[in-house]
């Protein structure tokens, strides 16, 4: 018999078993309509850009940081984040938030912020320590 | 110019070697002399391209948009020198550097060693040609001059004796938000000056400089050294591809073995500074985040150490006369996958198709370069692969029958599946934004934590079992002794170390199983052989880092907290206090000072915060504490001087609302912000932020202005006051959600309820217990690498 070939065989087959499991587990989808952002509760990677007028607001004591975040249509949503405003929040143009919508707010568990500004080329941060 | 001239001219020397060199493997005889000495040219031209882009970058040369876009005057010339991989175009630059010199040695190194040299080469050049292609003017060439593409260059950059020409207005743009102006550098400012008389290339006097984050120690080693790691990743590429153009499968893995074996070590050093500079440098609180351009170098990595698994048992089969050995097949695809990993990784970080995935953020270079990364994985993939399809019936025919269940062989091939397994778990979880969808990390947490128990199990198994068969009895009977140790060792540490969770404990179990039976083996060959202990010390540093790993990850703590000054805070056991912050580095940062105790030991931390120019941003550097059991690491947040006042009797009032006190109504109308005060805010400078106000009484509107202003670290309010309305209004704070006021009669006594003001440090602290055998592990391992290719190139010399 050829052994490499059944214990290969078994191992590929648990393998890829428990990899698409935790893949669908854990997987998050990107979302650029916050319609549909607040109409589930599952962890998602919302897309759109802050709303600069409405500002922003961190609370010392609760370490918690919240600002508006709009969808291309326009769509608002208060999104809230754990922690400390996030290095280049000021000058970011389009924001990327993981997290859930809750409780009539979105609970981001990170963000992530693109500054591309007009005046330089997109090549805010670290462009290619690779 | 020049700098594109030569490389064009180092592009056609490398596809001249080619042609050459596979001529001379078609058995021509005249043409190998031609295609080393156009190998030679054209290596030389790449060095002499590279001298070029250095010199340029360390005098200043701001009519190259590349020097312009990543150096400036005020960098030290370490930082200079590595301004030159700073961007997308020179680490381009500098793979290719690296790659012709690992050329040069692979030339001197397959011409010792029989007809090794033209196949060799052939497919090497084919390399470099493609990498040269990337590089000319049609894609992202460092040479690139400033007017070829409009830029805008901040006024301050530009040589102030030119600032009075008449002609240069209409190329100003003026950008209120950051109230700074901008000049449009294009070809038709370019022609407006030689119109002029004035030489263009003394128009731009500084750059924009360097990211900060990449203005750091390591800045000067990780990157060269991954590019290293990725240079070589050709060559065992191309001696799988020229094995299978020979169709000859017996001599290539002595060959290359050296080769992958030092391949992997740089790599995998490369790799780890970066995650050193993670931790301690970019202050992303730890030394792994799973992000894409870490995973996509760790990818080729574990596809490399995979091979060498493999690898060693088609030697070791090869070794006993069995024809051309176990795994001919699979060493041949693992050595093509590892350099065609390597471009994937490229094709992920530089395409541009990881946008929206990561903390790094890609530049989009655009259709062209993106179509042609495509091209260069594809004609690699089809290259290497297209070759086994080829020759599949003849390796198939020549490899050599299947052994019993328990072997080493066995073993080690299931440690170059498991290894693979774990390539796949990162190249699924890294690829997934390219279709819309990414994953959390603990997807890589989940899926790794039980691979890393099956290699630890499986190593101090495999060291147990003989090449060919053991039998199951002697297994047992050998595995006992060491088994019973582990466990002992495993349940001192659930006992002593809090070690709770069942993975975690099986973990720590296999890595110490690992330890002891690696261990007692190198004691053994340090008696007799020294040049065998690699593979027993890759191992044994492999146990470290995981056992570092567990404690780090698994038993780390994190707190939030809001340190005020001078008052101490308690977190993990120490005593906290945050004794205020000083200027460092010519002032341009911040050191915040905070001193813990611990049994009357007292340790100093000093993160730093400060506004970098460049991007008009916070910049946060954490602090670490290295102890012997751990490190504490302090990343601040923010510093805010809070609570002035009491504010037990004030109101709040938001942008356009109003407030009654009696029978008059106040109204905060609107903010008032001079058009510098963004500016000023980040330079420091003194500023005023303002309030229009007015109040309504009897049908009598009375307008009035409340302003808070700052200079230096002294925040003053104004306060409004009137007689005819027997009313006294005190600003006490305005901020985003509007003004904060005092309110009160004239006629009363004014109230004294001001607080001592309060400073307040947030920082994120966290203990990592034992996260020092992290980077002990790694460099072990490194170390391991290292031992075992100077045996194995000892070996590659007798082959036939």
């Amino acid at each position: 018999m050829k052994n490499k070939y059944i214990i290969g065989g078994f191992i590929i087959v648990l393998f890829l078993g428990i990899m698409g499991y935790l893949f669908t587990q854990s997987n998050i989808k990107y979302e650029n309509n916050f319609a549909v952002v607040k109409s589930t509760h599952k962890t998602v990677k919302a897309t759109g850009s802050w709303v600069k007028e409405k500002s922003y607001s961190y609370d010392t004591e609760k370490n918690l940081f919240s600002f508006y975040m709009k969808d291309d249509k326009g769509d608002e949503m208060l999104v809230v984040y754990r922690g400390a405003m996030p290095n280049n929040f000021e000058s970011a143009t389009s924001v990327v938030v993981t997290g859930s919508y809750q409780d009539n707010y979105f609970y981001a568990k990170d963000i992530l912020t693109k500054c591309p500004s007009k005046y330089q080329e997109q090549s805010n941060t670290q462009s290619s320590s690779l | 110019m020049i700098g594109s001239i030569i490389l064009t001219f180092a592009l056609v020397f490398s596809i001249i070697s080619m042609v050459m060199y596979y001529l001379s493997f078609k058995g021509y005889r005249n043409t190998i002399s031609y295609a080393r000495i156009f190998y030679h040219i054209s290596s030389i031209f790449v060095i002499v391209a590279s001298t070029f882009l250095w010199y340029y970058i360390l005098t200043h040369q701001y009519q190259y948009k590349y020097v312009f876009s990543y150096s400036n005057n005020s960098l030290s010339t370490g930082l200079l020198l590595s301004s030159f991989w700073g961007g997308q175009e020179g680490s381009l630059m500098l793979w290719i550097l690296f790659t012709v010199i690992v050329g040069i040695i692979l030339q001197s190194y397959t011409s010792k060693r029989g007809d090794l040299e033209p196949r060799v080469m052939t497919v090497f050049t084919i390399a470099i040609s493609f990498l040269l292609l990337m590089v000319s003017p049609w894609f992202k060439n460092p040479f690139e001059l400033i007017w070829t593409t409009p830029v805008f260059v901040d006024l301050k950059s530009i040589n102030s004796n030119y600032l009075n020409l008449p002609f240069l207005q209409q190329f100003l743009i003026p950008d209120p938000q950051t109230n700074t102006t901008y000049v449009q550098v294009s070809s038709t400012l370019f022609a407006s000056l030689v119109q002029n008389g004035i030489d263009p290339y003394t128009f731009i006097v500084n750059g924009r400089g360097l990211n900060p984050q990449l203005l750091n120690f390591w800045m000067q080693f990780h990157p060269p050294i991954l590019f290293i790691g990725f240079a070589m990743a050709t060559v065992p590429f191309a001696f799988a591809v020229s094995a299978l153009m020979k169709n000859e499968y017996k001599d290539w893995v002595n060959q290359s073995f050296p080769w992958l074996l030092a391949e992997t070590g740089i790599l995998g050093l490369g790799i780890m500074l970066g995650g050193y500079w993670a931790y301690e440098m970019l202050g992303w609180g730890g030394y792994w985040a799973w992000d894409p351009v870490e995973n996509s170098s760790l990818i080729p990595w574990l596809v490399g150490v995979a091979a060498i698994h493999t690898m060693l048992v088609q030697k070791k089969s090869q070794s006993q006369s069995e024809r051309i050995g176990r795994y001919t097949k699979t060493n041949l695809i693992l050595s093509i996958l590892v350099y065609v990993l390597v471009l994937y990784s490229t094709f992920l970080t530089r395409s541009g198709v990881l946008g929206d995935a990561s903390v790094h953020s890609f530049v989009d270079p655009g259709m062209l370069v993106y179509l042609f990364l495509i091209i260069f994985i594809g004609t690699f993939t089809l290259l290497g692969i297209g070759l086994i399809v080829y020759r599949w019936k003849d390796l198939q025919s020549k490899t050599p029958q299947d052994e019993g269940l328990f072997s080493r062989e066995l073993s080690l091939f299931t440690a170059a599946v498991v290894l693979c397994a774990s390539a796949i778990i990162v190249f699924v979880g890294t690829s997934a934004p390219i279709v819309g969808h990414s994953v959390d990390i603990s997807f890589y947490n989940e899926m790794h934590v039980p691979l890393a128990i099956i290699i630890g199990l499986l190593n101090g198994l495999s060291l147990l079992l003989k090449w060919k068969t053991t039998s199951t009895q002697e297994l047992l009977s050998k595995s006992v002794i060491y088994v019973a140790i582990s466990l002992v060792l495993t349940a001192l540490m659930i006992l002593f170390g809090g070690l709770n969770d069942i993975m975690m404990i099986l973990l720590a179990f296999s890595s110490v199983f690992i330890i002891i039976i690696n261990g007692e083996i190198a004691i053994k060959i340090i008696k007799n052989n020294l040049n065998k202990l690699g593979a027993y010390v890759a191992h044994i540093g492999l146990a470290i880092f995981i056992l570092g790993v567990i404690g780090s990850s698994a038993y780390g703590k994190e707190k939030t907290l809001n340190l005020v000054k001078n008052k101490p805070t308690e977190a993990f056991g120490y005593q906290m206090v945050f004794t205020g912050y000083e200027p460092i580095e010519n002032d341009k940062k911040y050191a915040f000072n905070i001193s813990m105790n611990k049994d009357g030991k007292t340790f100093n931390a000093k993160p730093v915060m400060y506004i970098a120019e460049y991007n008009n941003s916070l910049m946060r550097e954490p602090s670490i504490v290295v102890l012997l059991t751990k490190d504490i690491y302090i990343a601040p947040l923010s510093y805010e001087e809070t609570g002035n006042h009491d504010h037990s009797n004030s109101v709040q009032i938001e942008k356009g609302k109003s407030v009654n006190f009696e029978n008059i109504t106040i109204t905060f109308e609107k903010f008032e912000m001079g058009s510098d005060v963004m500016q000023a805010m980040q330079e420091g400078r003194d500023f005023q932020l303002g309030a229009s106000m007015a109040t309504v009484s009897d049908n009598k509107k009375i307008p009035f202005h409340l302003y808070r202003k700052q200079s230096g670290d002294k925040v003053e309010f104004t306060s409004f006051e009137s007689k005819e309305l027997n009313l006294r209004v005190e600003l006490l704070n305005l901020s985003a959600q509007g003004v904060e006021l005092s309110l009160s009669k004239l006629d009363e006594p004014k109230q004294i309820n001001k607080k001592e003001p309060e400073e307040v440090l947030v920082v994120n602290a966290s203990i990592k217990p034992f996260v020092g055998l992290v980077w002990i592990g790694v460099l072990v391992v490194v170390i391991g690498f290292f031992i075992a290719f100077s045996r194995r190139l000892k070996e590659s010399q007798f082959s036939s």
